[in-house]
Protein backbone atom coordinates (compact mmCIF):
# COMPACT_ATOMS: atom_id res chain seq x y z
CA UNK A 1 0.00 0.00 0.00
CA UNK A 2 1.24 3.25 -1.22
CA UNK A 3 2.33 5.73 1.40
CA UNK A 4 0.86 9.25 0.81
CA UNK A 5 2.68 12.07 2.74
CA UNK A 6 -0.08 15.13 3.73
CA UNK A 7 1.11 17.66 1.08
CA UNK A 8 0.61 20.52 3.60
CA UNK A 9 3.32 18.55 5.60
CA UNK A 10 7.26 19.42 6.31
CA UNK A 11 8.06 21.54 2.85
CA UNK A 12 10.88 19.33 1.40
CA UNK A 13 14.02 20.45 0.91
CA UNK A 14 15.72 19.17 -1.67
CA UNK A 15 13.31 16.35 -3.06
CA UNK A 16 12.07 13.75 -0.60
CA UNK A 17 13.50 13.46 3.00
CA UNK A 18 14.90 10.46 3.39
CA UNK A 19 12.73 7.20 5.18
CA UNK A 20 14.92 7.35 8.43
CA UNK A 21 14.80 11.59 8.92
CA UNK A 22 11.31 11.20 9.39
CA UNK A 23 10.92 7.32 11.34
CA UNK A 24 10.52 7.43 14.90
CA UNK A 25 11.62 4.43 17.33
CA UNK A 26 9.18 2.42 19.57
CA UNK A 27 10.17 4.52 22.51
CA UNK A 28 8.74 7.45 20.78
CA UNK A 29 5.73 6.34 19.48
CA UNK A 30 4.85 4.81 22.72
CA UNK A 31 5.15 8.32 24.28
CA UNK A 32 3.21 9.55 22.10
CA UNK A 33 0.57 6.83 21.54
CA UNK A 34 -2.31 8.61 23.87
CA UNK A 35 -2.03 11.71 22.45
CA UNK A 36 -1.94 9.95 18.92
CA UNK A 37 -5.58 8.39 19.66
CA UNK A 38 -6.58 11.07 21.21
CA UNK A 39 -6.25 12.77 17.56
CA UNK A 40 -3.85 15.42 20.01
CA UNK A 41 -0.75 15.56 18.11
CA UNK A 42 -0.09 18.09 15.44
CA UNK A 43 0.08 16.63 11.48
CA UNK A 44 3.37 15.74 10.71
CA UNK A 45 3.35 13.82 14.73
CA UNK A 46 -0.10 12.13 13.73
CA UNK A 47 1.87 11.02 10.40
CA UNK A 48 5.15 10.13 12.38
CA UNK A 49 3.26 7.50 14.90
CA UNK A 50 0.64 6.84 12.04
CA UNK A 51 3.36 5.11 10.07
CA UNK A 52 5.33 3.42 12.96
CA UNK A 53 2.39 1.72 14.07
CA UNK A 54 1.72 0.46 10.40
CA UNK A 55 4.83 -1.30 10.33
CA UNK A 56 6.00 -1.95 14.04
CA UNK A 57 5.08 -5.41 14.86
CA UNK A 58 6.10 -4.62 18.67
CA UNK A 59 3.79 -1.46 18.98
CA UNK A 60 0.52 -2.88 16.95
CA UNK A 61 -0.61 -4.40 19.97
CA UNK A 62 -0.34 -1.56 22.47
CA UNK A 63 -2.46 0.90 19.56
CA UNK A 64 -4.71 -1.88 19.24
CA UNK A 65 -5.83 -2.53 23.30
CA UNK A 66 -5.65 1.40 23.59
CA UNK A 67 -8.72 1.62 20.61
CA UNK A 68 -10.35 -0.90 22.42
CA UNK A 69 -9.80 0.90 25.61
CA UNK A 70 -11.27 3.96 24.88
CA UNK A 71 -14.31 2.27 22.77
CA UNK A 72 -15.33 1.14 26.19
CA UNK A 73 -14.41 3.87 28.17
CA UNK A 74 -16.72 5.86 25.18
CA UNK A 75 -19.61 3.44 25.59
CA UNK A 76 -19.77 4.29 28.82
CA UNK A 77 -21.97 7.16 27.87
CA UNK A 78 -24.60 5.17 26.74
CA UNK A 79 -24.82 3.33 30.46
CA UNK A 80 -25.28 6.57 32.43
CA UNK A 81 -28.25 7.94 31.59
CA UNK A 82 -30.04 10.76 33.55
CA UNK A 83 -33.13 9.71 35.66
CA UNK A 84 -35.93 11.23 34.05
CA UNK A 85 -37.23 12.63 37.41
CA UNK A 86 -34.27 14.58 37.41
CA UNK A 87 -35.28 16.31 33.83
CA UNK A 88 -38.75 16.95 35.18
CA UNK A 89 -37.42 18.44 38.27
CA UNK A 90 -35.02 20.50 36.03
CA UNK A 91 -37.84 21.70 33.75
CA UNK A 92 -39.97 22.39 36.54
CA UNK A 93 -37.48 25.03 38.54
CA UNK A 94 -36.73 26.54 34.85
CA UNK A 95 -40.08 27.00 34.04
CA UNK A 96 -40.22 29.00 37.85
CA UNK A 97 -37.25 30.81 36.48
CA UNK A 98 -39.98 32.15 33.47
CA UNK A 99 -38.85 29.59 30.59
CA UNK A 100 -41.33 28.55 28.38
CA UNK A 101 -40.30 25.35 26.10
CA UNK A 102 -41.71 25.50 23.04
CA UNK B 1 -37.77 48.91 19.09
CA UNK B 2 -37.64 45.83 20.79
CA UNK B 3 -40.39 44.08 21.86
CA UNK B 4 -39.49 42.28 25.58
CA UNK B 5 -42.07 39.45 24.98
CA UNK B 6 -40.43 38.51 21.34
CA UNK B 7 -37.15 38.96 22.86
CA UNK B 8 -38.26 36.64 26.11
CA UNK B 9 -39.67 34.45 23.30
CA UNK B 10 -35.90 34.15 21.34
CA UNK B 11 -34.17 34.01 24.40
CA UNK B 12 -36.46 30.67 24.97
CA UNK B 13 -36.21 29.24 21.37
CA UNK B 14 -32.35 29.63 21.54
CA UNK B 15 -32.25 27.99 25.47
CA UNK B 16 -34.06 25.24 24.11
CA UNK B 17 -32.59 24.44 20.86
CA UNK B 18 -28.84 24.70 22.41
CA UNK B 19 -29.16 23.92 25.97
CA UNK B 20 -31.68 21.91 27.04
CA UNK B 21 -30.49 19.01 25.08
CA UNK B 22 -27.14 18.42 26.88
CA UNK B 23 -28.91 17.97 29.98
CA UNK B 24 -27.98 14.01 30.36
CA UNK B 25 -24.30 15.25 29.32
CA UNK B 26 -24.30 17.86 32.17
CA UNK B 27 -25.79 15.13 34.61
CA UNK B 28 -23.38 12.61 33.78
CA UNK B 29 -20.32 15.56 34.71
CA UNK B 30 -21.96 16.45 37.73
CA UNK B 31 -22.10 12.64 38.62
CA UNK B 32 -18.51 12.03 38.05
CA UNK B 33 -17.94 15.63 40.25
CA UNK B 34 -20.30 14.39 43.06
CA UNK B 35 -20.36 10.57 42.76
CA UNK B 36 -23.97 11.15 44.66
CA UNK B 37 -27.06 11.10 42.56
CA UNK B 38 -29.04 13.23 44.27
CA UNK B 39 -26.22 15.90 44.62
CA UNK B 40 -25.99 15.68 41.08
CA UNK B 41 -29.16 16.40 40.58
CA UNK B 42 -28.88 19.97 42.41
CA UNK B 43 -25.65 20.58 40.69
CA UNK B 44 -27.53 20.30 37.90
CA UNK B 45 -30.51 22.29 38.45
CA UNK B 46 -28.22 24.87 39.69
CA UNK B 47 -26.21 24.39 35.98
CA UNK B 48 -29.55 24.91 34.42
CA UNK B 49 -30.61 28.34 36.46
CA UNK B 50 -27.66 30.03 36.22
CA UNK B 51 -27.30 28.86 32.20
CA UNK B 52 -30.72 30.35 31.74
CA UNK B 53 -30.05 33.69 33.96
CA UNK B 54 -26.85 33.98 32.13
CA UNK B 55 -27.86 33.04 28.37
CA UNK B 56 -27.34 36.64 27.05
CA UNK B 57 -23.70 35.54 28.03
CA UNK B 58 -23.68 32.72 25.63
CA UNK B 59 -21.93 33.75 22.34
CA UNK B 60 -24.57 32.04 19.61
CA UNK B 61 -22.59 29.27 17.51
CA UNK B 62 -20.18 28.76 20.09
CA UNK B 63 -20.04 25.34 21.82
CA UNK B 64 -22.85 25.24 24.14
CA UNK B 65 -21.74 22.07 25.87
CA UNK B 66 -18.52 23.33 27.02
CA UNK B 67 -20.12 26.39 28.26
CA UNK B 68 -22.60 24.45 30.73
CA UNK B 69 -19.82 22.04 31.52
CA UNK B 70 -17.85 24.81 33.05
CA UNK B 71 -21.10 26.33 34.90
CA UNK B 72 -21.45 23.03 36.25
CA UNK B 73 -17.78 22.86 37.86
CA UNK B 74 -17.94 26.48 38.97
CA UNK B 75 -21.69 25.15 40.73
CA UNK B 76 -19.78 22.40 42.27
CA UNK B 77 -16.88 24.36 43.32
CA UNK B 78 -19.53 26.81 44.71
CA UNK B 79 -21.37 23.77 46.69
CA UNK B 80 -18.65 21.50 47.86
CA UNK B 81 -16.40 24.81 48.86
CA UNK B 82 -13.43 23.26 46.65
CA UNK B 83 -10.19 25.04 46.08
CA UNK B 84 -9.92 25.84 42.46
CA UNK B 85 -5.90 25.69 42.46
CA UNK B 86 -4.88 22.07 42.98
CA UNK B 87 -1.62 21.47 42.41
CA UNK B 88 -0.57 18.43 40.35
CA UNK B 89 3.19 16.65 40.11
CA UNK B 90 2.33 14.11 37.84
CA UNK B 91 4.13 14.21 34.23
CA UNK B 92 2.46 12.96 31.53
CA UNK B 93 5.33 11.46 29.29
CA UNK B 94 6.79 9.36 31.85
CA UNK B 95 2.59 8.36 32.68
CA UNK B 96 2.70 7.06 28.94
CA UNK B 97 5.98 5.14 28.95
CA UNK B 98 4.68 3.15 32.14
CA UNK B 99 1.21 2.74 30.43
CA UNK B 100 3.00 0.84 27.40
CA UNK B 101 5.03 -1.44 30.43
CA UNK B 102 1.45 -2.22 31.50
CA UNK B 103 0.45 -3.32 28.36
CA UNK B 104 3.24 -5.47 27.73
CA UNK B 105 2.36 -7.02 31.18
CA UNK B 106 -1.11 -7.45 29.96
CA UNK B 107 0.13 -9.07 26.67
CA UNK B 108 2.41 -11.12 28.24
CA UNK B 109 0.12 -12.72 30.83
CA UNK B 110 -2.66 -12.86 28.60
CA UNK B 111 -5.09 -10.51 30.32
CA UNK B 112 -5.51 -8.04 27.27
CA UNK B 113 -6.64 -11.26 25.45
CA UNK B 114 -8.66 -11.87 28.07
CA UNK B 115 -10.34 -8.60 28.15
CA UNK B 116 -11.06 -8.83 24.54
CA UNK B 117 -13.40 -11.50 25.13
CA UNK B 118 -15.13 -10.12 28.60
CA UNK B 119 -17.99 -7.17 28.38
CA UNK B 120 -15.59 -4.42 30.09
CA UNK B 121 -18.95 -2.35 30.30
CA UNK B 122 -19.68 -3.18 34.17
CA UNK B 123 -16.03 -3.31 35.56
CA UNK B 124 -15.25 -0.37 33.76
CA UNK B 125 -18.14 1.74 35.24
CA UNK B 126 -16.59 0.33 38.76
CA UNK B 127 -13.46 1.16 37.87
CA UNK B 128 -14.51 4.85 37.31
CA UNK B 129 -15.98 5.07 40.31
CA UNK B 130 -13.51 4.11 42.34
CA UNK B 131 -11.35 7.17 40.50
CA UNK B 132 -10.47 10.41 42.75
CA UNK B 133 -10.98 13.50 41.75
CA UNK B 134 -9.63 15.43 40.23
CA UNK B 135 -8.74 12.24 37.55
CA UNK B 136 -12.23 11.41 37.64
CA UNK B 137 -13.58 14.75 35.84
CA UNK B 138 -10.77 14.29 33.17
CA UNK B 139 -11.77 11.34 31.72
CA UNK B 140 -15.06 11.94 31.72
CA UNK B 141 -14.36 15.24 29.75
CA UNK B 142 -11.95 13.73 27.50
CA UNK B 143 -13.12 9.73 27.10
CA UNK B 144 -16.46 10.10 27.93
CA UNK B 145 -17.86 13.34 26.40
CA UNK B 146 -15.11 13.65 23.61
CA UNK B 147 -13.83 17.25 24.47
CA UNK B 148 -10.51 18.46 23.81
CA UNK B 149 -7.23 18.38 25.87
CA UNK B 150 -8.11 22.10 25.56
CA UNK B 151 -11.76 22.22 26.27
CA UNK B 152 -11.24 20.05 29.26
CA UNK B 153 -8.45 22.51 30.33
CA UNK B 154 -10.85 25.52 30.39
CA UNK B 155 -13.56 23.78 31.82
CA UNK B 156 -11.24 22.73 34.54
CA UNK B 157 -9.55 25.85 35.02
CA UNK B 158 -5.99 23.99 34.48
CA UNK B 159 -3.08 23.86 31.94
CA UNK B 160 -3.48 21.74 29.26
CA UNK B 161 -0.09 19.74 30.56
CA UNK B 162 -2.21 19.20 33.66
CA UNK B 163 -5.43 17.51 31.61
CA UNK B 164 -2.79 15.15 29.64
CA UNK B 165 -1.07 13.92 32.85
CA UNK B 166 -4.49 13.42 34.77
CA UNK B 167 -6.10 12.06 32.17
CA UNK B 168 -3.02 9.46 31.59
CA UNK B 169 -2.96 8.44 35.13
CA UNK B 170 -6.30 7.85 35.27
CA UNK B 171 -6.46 5.62 32.11
CA UNK B 172 -3.65 3.87 34.04
CA UNK B 173 -5.25 3.04 36.97
CA UNK B 174 -8.28 2.04 34.91
CA UNK B 175 -6.47 -0.35 32.79
CA UNK B 176 -5.15 -2.07 36.24
CA UNK B 177 -8.89 -2.40 37.55
CA UNK B 178 -9.63 -3.95 34.34
CA UNK B 179 -6.37 -6.35 34.60
CA UNK B 180 -7.49 -7.25 38.48
CA UNK B 181 -11.08 -7.62 36.62
CA UNK B 182 -10.11 -10.06 33.72
CA UNK B 183 -7.55 -12.25 36.23
CA UNK B 184 -10.67 -12.87 38.51
CA UNK B 185 -12.80 -13.40 35.16
CA UNK B 186 -10.18 -15.82 33.95
CA UNK B 187 -9.49 -18.01 37.43
CA UNK B 188 -13.22 -18.27 37.84
CA UNK B 189 -14.80 -18.42 34.37
CA UNK B 190 -12.01 -21.37 34.00
CA UNK B 191 -10.93 -23.06 30.27
CA UNK B 192 -12.10 -21.25 26.70
CA UNK B 193 -10.45 -17.91 27.47
CA UNK B 194 -7.13 -18.54 26.10
CA UNK B 195 -5.45 -17.95 29.51
CA UNK B 196 -2.11 -18.47 29.79
CA UNK B 197 -0.76 -21.69 29.03
CA UNK B 198 1.62 -24.23 31.02
ZN1 LIG C 1 7.46 0.10 17.66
Amino acid sequence: MPWTPASTAAPATGGDMPDDARSIDCTSAVRQLWDYLDGELDEPRMNDVRRHLETCQACLPHADFGRRFLAALRDARARRLMPPAVRSRVMHVLSQAGFTDG
Amino acid sequence: MSDPRADGKAKDEGFARDAIPWMDDVYRFALSLTRDPADAQDIVQETYLRAYRSWHTFEPGSDCRRWLFTICRNAFLRAHQRSRHEVDVIDGDAESVAAARDHRAMIDDGTDRLLATLDLGPALDRALDSLDEPFRATVQLVDIEDQSYEAAAGILGVPIGTVRSRLFRARRQLQEQLRLHALDAGIHGGAGHGGRHA
